[in-house]
């Protein structure tokens, strides 16, 4: 049935930074390209389930972040571009801005606690 | 903006679909085949990648108009459902479209000449203004001209009254429906003209050219829409009348029920009524006097300017010829103002009662079957359980079983709302068909209106959500384990299923009686008032009115006119009996007075009232009302000889009491002093189901100023219809001009019964109808019982029960909905019957033979409704049952 629990280990928002950021890095990516960068720039701390990457892509296309394109990789496969619009690189900012906030706020409870 | 972007992307995965999916589908393959070539291992790059199948569906969700997917599931779910149940749909959408039809055609009537607003510019500031808070709402002439010049507390006033127009030359008489009108009638309506132009206040000047504004779907009926119709002239009562404009279709006038064909300036009055127009007579009411409220002014504002200018007004107007009493009280008249806006209807006015009253008998019919579908939809649910639980179990919420369940109630309501819909046009139209008649043609706007609609919509959504909801609730309320682990059967017995559907049924019994014995007094009514002896036939015979207006014919001459009819009209071979008489009983006229009786005491003059008719001698014999004492008119009877009089029973009852009337005298006036020289049997004067009552007859020889118009009765041995061409030849033998009208008696007491025949007719089949839908419910219960016992009774059967024994334990478990049903009924009937008094004749609302007749139907009903399933429990083979068990 339609309703299913999401179950992303991490939260969307977090998702949509890191995803963000990479293509920011590395200009156009393909999905399983996108996961391997996340996973080897936090060497290998952030799981991602991998699979979670699709649907929160989907929903960066439908937000205008990201545009798309197909293309061929380097093994000559058709694979799936993703590129970061102006408003994604905006989105971006903000995001980064607004977790630096957020982390910094509890960083300095963690330290007077 | 970035919503109009996303509702653009949004709208391209719609249309592309597929290919979104297949994309989709194709990059999470290469990840995970990428993947599996790196770590050599496929199924743990599956693993690590997740449930595709589910991200899939995720991300399609992300583009989601989700709601709207599973809505169409839901639909389509649905409507499979209820394809492969189609005795169960063609049941439920059936007893629906039933309920909702009659509920709408009854309120499309009610809201077409009771509740919608005038289509004319703003209609909430129109108000009337009437002499009184109650009774008559016209005024004379002279208090319109002085209101036209005087009032301020309006932006504008008009005047109006409805008429009809003879449109043809003489002879046989074809009429249209016509309207007077005040100059700026249109004006103050804000109704403009589609050709040429409307009145404007030149038309209020006397002498003013004779001129008319026709109707649109006169101009299309009589003129075949002739673009150059302006100009032309239409003959009404043979003078000829120019049209100046056409009004646009919307328009028919301010009478709902009534479209107007002509509308002609009230100053051409004297035109059509020369020698006695009403313009400067003070005592003929006939105007009805509208106004516009300013923007900013209320009603109560209004009310009272007029109120300050009224004594004014009615000192101006003072019908100076009339005994100082009367204009004593004629100055005590004011203004008083009453909102407008959903315009005038004689229907209304007359059928109000009934109307209601079907209307509520037209809801009770849509709450029964409402019961019943809940019935069925909670015998369903029960089948069903196991099916609810297997969902449940793989991951459906409970809201979304709810909603699946709700979606079908909805699909079942919006079939039956359509099928209705349907129904209710054509019964709205076939009720006004039977409402309307040759005299009174009935033309109401049944145009399909928003109220409407938003009624039927209202009708089926809390339908559904009535039927469909508890049901819904109560089938998801499960232990799912439960139910998966056990019989399917076990779990749907709880007792508190059993306990609302007997509730239902026991609901269902009580409105159906109240409906069945509103419908037996209704048939008894209708009965009593065919039977009624009116104290006169009403078979075989023709009325004629006659009228001399538009002819050359002296007023000297009319009395010779009309005993020259008379006489033609009794020689005509196969008549019986023909006179002529001022009034025809069972008319809409009349002519009552107080009179002074000799001997009696002056009383009130309530006491001495009477009903008057002057009638030729041989009236009585042609109606065949018989004479008591004393003798009929005669020719002799006549200018120069004493004036005479007969009265009926109830006149001699109540002026000489059981002393001989004969020869005693009656004053009509002080100097017109009668003898009475007869006594007739009552009659019924204007109803059929009026009280009796007191009734004087003068004689037509008599009359020393006959009026313009006579009506003739003329009886004949020979079925009457066939007499009508000789009768119009008789009567164009006197004078070609004289324009006629003719009639069946016979009819016109048939269609002053209408109201009666329409409330029996459509009680007895909405009371059908319930009995049928409450046999179907009873049916349903014993069934399900039935299938419910099947172990048991097989048990019983095996150790030699009876099969009698066997189908009067099934009925038992009818006979407590029953009783409590009917008991119930029986104090609603009562309680209710008070409402419908007024529609009663000739049997009191608790009328216990009624009653009982009600209730035992419904008994018998029930009986056979239980009966038939309880055989079949009978009859059950104990061996197939007690295997399956």
């Amino acid at each position: 049935m339609a309703d299913n629990p999401r179950r992303d280990e991490i939260p969307p928002g977090t998702l949509y930074m890191l995803i963000l950021r990479m293509l920011a890095r590395h200009g156009q990516m393909h999905g399983y390209e996108i996961a391997n960068a996340i996973q080897q720039v936090s060497e290998d701390v952030l799981q991602v389930e991998e699979g979670s990457l699709y649907p929160a892509l989907q929903r960066m296309l439908l937000k205008g972040w990201v545009a798309a394109e197909w293309g061929v990789t380097a093994g000559n496969r058709r694979a799936r571009y993703y590129q970061l619009t102006a408003a994604g690189r905006k989105q971006l900012h903000t995001e980064m801005s607004q977790y630096q906030r957020v982390s910094g706020a509890i960083q300095k409870i963690l330290q007077t606690a | 903006m970035d919503w109009l972007y996303e509702f653009v992307r949004r709208l391209r995965f719609r249309l592309h679909g597929a290919r979104f999916d297949q994309d989709l589908a194709e990059e999470m393959r290469l990840h995970v085949e990428l993947r599996a070539a790196e770590a050599g291992d496929h199924a743990a790059a599956q693993r690590r990648f997740g449930n595709a199948t589910q991200i899939h569906e995720s991300s399609r969700e992300a583009w989601g108009w989700t709601l709207l997917d599973t809505l169409r599931q839901d639909l389509r779910y649905g409507l499979r459902m209820l394809a492969s149940h189609p005795g169960f749909t063609a049941t439920a959408v059936l007893s629906l479209a039933f309920g909702i039809g009659a509920n709408t055609a009854i309120f499309s009537i009610l809201d077409a000449v009771m509740l919608r607003s005038l289509p004319v510019e703003d209609p909430r500031q129109l108000v009337q203004i009437r002499p009184g808070p109650s009774g008559d709402d016209e005024f004379t002439n002279p208090i319109w001209e002085q209101v036209r010049d005087h009032q301020q507390a309006f932006t504008g006033v008009l005047a109006y009254s409805s008429d009809r127009f003879d449109l043809a030359g003489g002879g046989e008489s074809h009429f249209a429906q016509g309207l007077w009108v005040s100059g700026n009638f249109f004006r103050v309506l804000g109704v403009p003209a589609i050709k040429g132009r409307v009145f404007t206040s030149d038309q209020d000047r006397r002498g003013s050219a004779p001129s008319a504004v026709i109707s649109y779907s006169f101009w299309k009926r009589n003129f075949s829409g002739d673009a150059s119709v302006v100009g032309k002239t239409v003959r009404l009562n043979r003078h000829a009348f120019e049209i100046v404009g056409v009004t646009p279709p919307w328009f028919h006038g301010l009478d709902v029920d009534q479209s107007f064909d002509v509308a002609i300036p009230i100053a051409c009055e004297p035109i059509l009524h020369a020698g006695h127009s009403s313009l400067d007579e003070r005592a003929s009411w006939w105007l009805r006097i509208l106004g516009r409220l300013p923007a900013d002014e209320s009603l109560q504002q209004a009310g009272d300017r007029m109120r300050a200018i009224a004594p004014e007004i009615f000192r101006a107007t003072l019908p100076g010829e009339f005994p100082a009493e009367i204009q004593k009280e004629y100055l005590t008249h004011s203004f008083f103002l009453q909102p407008a806006a959903t315009g005038f209807s004689e229907m209304g006015a007359q059928y109000r009662t009934a109307l209601f009253t079907l209307m509520a008998i037209t809801g009770l019919v849509l709450l029964i079957a409402c019961a019943n579908i809940a019935n069925l939809l909670m015998a369903r649910a029960a089948a069903r359980q196991r099916e609810f639980s297997v969902r449940m179990a793989i991951g459906a919420g409970r809201a979304r079983v709810v909603r699946q369940l709700i979606t079908e109630s909805l699909l079942l309501a919006a079939l039956g709302a359509g099928a209705g819909m349907l129904l209710a046009a054509w019964g709205a139209r076939l009720l006004v068909h039977l409402l309307s008649n040759t005299s009174h043609p009935l033309e109401i706007d049944l145009s399909p209106d928003p109220r409407v609609l938003a009624f039927t919509l209202a009708v089926a959504v809390s339908t559904a959500l009535l039927f469909g909801f508890a049901p819904a609730l109560r089938a998801t309320r499960i232990e799912l384990n439960q139910v998966l682990k056990e019989n399917a059967r076990a779990a749907l017995h709880g007792a508190t299923r059993f306990n609302l559907s007997k509730a239902l049924v026991t609901l269902q019994v009580v409105l159906s009686l109240v409906l069945l014995v509103g419908a037996g007094l209704f048939l008894e009514t209708l009965r009593n008032l065919l039977t009624a002896d009116p104290g006169f036939t009403r078979h075989n015979i023709l009325l004629i009115g006659a009228d001399v207006q538009q002819t050359a014919i002296p007023a000297a001459r009319r009395m010779a006119v009309y005993r020259e009819i008379r006489e033609r009209l009794q020689a005509i071979p196969g008549v019986a009996a023909a006179a002529s008489a001022m009034f025809t009983p069972i008319g809409r006229q009349g002519w009552a007075q107080p009179v002074q009786p000799e001997g009696m005491a002056a009383g009130s003059p309530r006491d001495t009232l009477v009903f008057l008719n002057r009638v030729s001698p041989g009236y009585f014999q042609t109606l065949r009302t018989p004479l008591l004492l004393g003798r009929d008119f005669n020719e002799r009877d006549d200018l120069h000889s004493p004036k005479v009089m007969l009265i009926n029973e109830s006149a001699a009852r109540q002026f000489f009491g059981a002393a001989d009337p004969l020869g005693k005298t009656i004053a009509v006036d002080q100097n017109d002093v009668y003898q009475i020289v007869g006594v007739v049997k009552d009659t019924r004067y204007n109803r059929i189901n009026e009280q009796p009552r007191r009734i004087a007859y003068v004689a037509c020889g008599q009359d020393a100023e006959p009026g313009t118009s006579m009506r003739f009765a003329v009886r004949s041995d020979v079925a009457v219809g066939t007499l009508i061409p000789a009768v119009r030849s008789a009567i164009s033998g006197v004078n070609r001009e004289i324009s006629l009208e003719i009639r069946e008696f016979e009819t016109e007491v048939s269609e002053s019964l209408l109201q009666p025949r329409i409330v029996a007719l459509l009680s007895s089949v909405f009371g059908a109808l319930a009995l049928l839908l409450a046999m179907v419910g009873l049916y349903g219960i014993t069934a399900y019982a039935v299938a419910r016992r099947r172990a048991e009774i097989g048990v019983r059967i095996a150790l030699g029960a009876r099969p009698g024994s066997v189908i009067r334990l099934m009925l038992r478990d009818l006979a407590l909905p029953l009783a409590v049903g009917i008991s119930l009924g029986l104090g609603v009937s009562l309680a209710a019957g008070r409402l419908i008094t007024s529609l009663l004749y000739g049997v009191q609302p608790n009328d216990p033979a009624q009653l009982a007749a009600a209730a035992l139907m419904l008994a018998a009903a029930a009986a056979l409704a239980g009966f038939l399933p309880a055989r079949r429990a009978a009859r059950l083979d104990p061996m197939i049952a007690l295997r399956e068990e």
